[in-house]
């Protein structure tokens, strides 16, 4: 069995992502405050080729950009 | 105010000229002013740390039980690194931040402590990325930016894991290098393996498991993302012990020179009054003899 999601080119860890910020979503106004909390993810990265740093840049952007093409290939 | 610190004594003590003892005065009250706020920022960091620390201990000790289960699957397989095989790849979880002790130069002293050449980098925090580009830029190659503001979570854990299996060299082995927390005022550097498939694939006792050929790439991934959270949490708390203890050290050593510097100026003060009522008594004796 091949799975929806890795068809999808999504990333196991993805996918649990966005399993977790589902549940957490449809919980209730005050415990759904404190959850998303934890979801949060504000990281940047760069490339390093050559001992020369890359542009920054946002991490989620580029992670969506990923999943993206893998999924139109 | 830069002068070093016995200069203003041995000019107030040997020439009594007024305007250079003054003068002193003025440089020693400067000093102690600027002294005093210095001791207040470094206190105000240590009461934040601490106030930090209780919440970054606890997400520790969670995250810790929390990756030592996820490594348990490897533990009881006995998987160990295939001999000789491929590149290795180091992931350092340091933090953006510095003022907090060697934290940061403790990682990048272990990795410079490794053969070169044949490894790669993976850099998190801003900190161990401008010491460990200085020597190991050629093996850099990812750098993470943004870590160890909060108490660190999963999402954040998870996403750099993302980004490290999106990366195109083909790694036999990752390790995880963090600061393992000892106690409240002691870590040292220490990694967790995160194992290839291969690896787990060859362990000796991989026929313990029953599992499908297409979950293990899922596990990787998964346990890739459990060992960095688990890295990231107890890093962070050793960075935040360290740099309550820093400032705890920094707030003391202002407060000793606070002492030094009150002592010295009441002295200055003293003498200043004294070379005063002497010039009056001369000037009144010599108009007094006339």
């Amino acid at each position: 069995m091949t799975y929806a999601w890795k068809a999808a080119g999504l990333t196991y860890n993805r996918y649990l992502a966005v399993a977790a910020r589902v549940v957490r979503r449809s919980l209730k106004e005050e415990p759904r405050l404190a959850a998303e909390r934890r979801g949060q993810m504000d990281l940047r990265f760069a490339k390093w080729t050559n001992g020369k740093m890359g542009e920054p840049q946002n991490v989620a952007d580029a992670n969506a950009k990923a999943y993206a093409e893998k999924a139109s290939s | 105010m830069l002068t070093v610190g016995p200069v203003p004594t041995t000019r107030a003590t040997a020439a009594p000229s007024s305007a250079a003892t003054y003068a002193t005065l003025r440089e020693i009250e400067g000093r102690l002013k600027s002294i005093r706020n210095i001791e207040k920022i470094t206190k105000t960091m240590k009461i934040v740390a601490s106030t930090k620390l209780a919440r970054a201990q606890r997400a520790m000790n969670e995250s810790r039980s929390y990756g030592e289960t996820s490594n348990k699957v490897y533990e009881t397989a006995e998987t160990a690194v295939p001999e000789g095989g491929g590149k290795k790849l180091v992931v350092v979880c340091s933090s953006d931040k510095g003022l907090c002790g060697g934290i940061h130069s403790g990682l990048s002293r272990w990795v410079r402590r490794q053969v070169p050449g044949d490894f790669d980098i993976v850099v998190l925090g801003e900190k161990a990325r401008a010491q460990l580009s200085r020597t190991h830029s050629k093996a850099l190659q990812l750098s993470f930016a943004g870590v160890g503001k909060e108490v660190p979570t999963f999402a954040d854990a998870q996403a750099i894991a993302d980004q490290i299996v999106q990366l195109p060299g083909d790694y036999a082995e990752v390790e995880i290098l963090y600061n393992k927390f000892i106690n409240a005022s002691s870590y040292e550097p220490a990694t967790i393996a995160a194992f290839s498939e291969e690896a787990f694939l060859g362990s000796p006792n991989f026929f313990s498991f029953e599992v499908e050929e297409q979950t293990l790439p899922n596990l990787r991934e998964f346990a890739l993302a459990n060992s960095i959270y688990w890295a990231l949490c107890e890093g962070h708390a050793c960075e935040i012990s360290a740099r309550r203890n820093a400032m705890d050290n920094a707030s003391k050593n202002a407060g000793e020179m606070i002492t030094k510097y009150q002592i010295l100026f009441n002295r200055t003060r003293q003498a200043v009054i004294t070379g005063e009522l002497v010039e009056i008594i001369t000037g009144a004796m010599a108009s007094a003899e006339m």
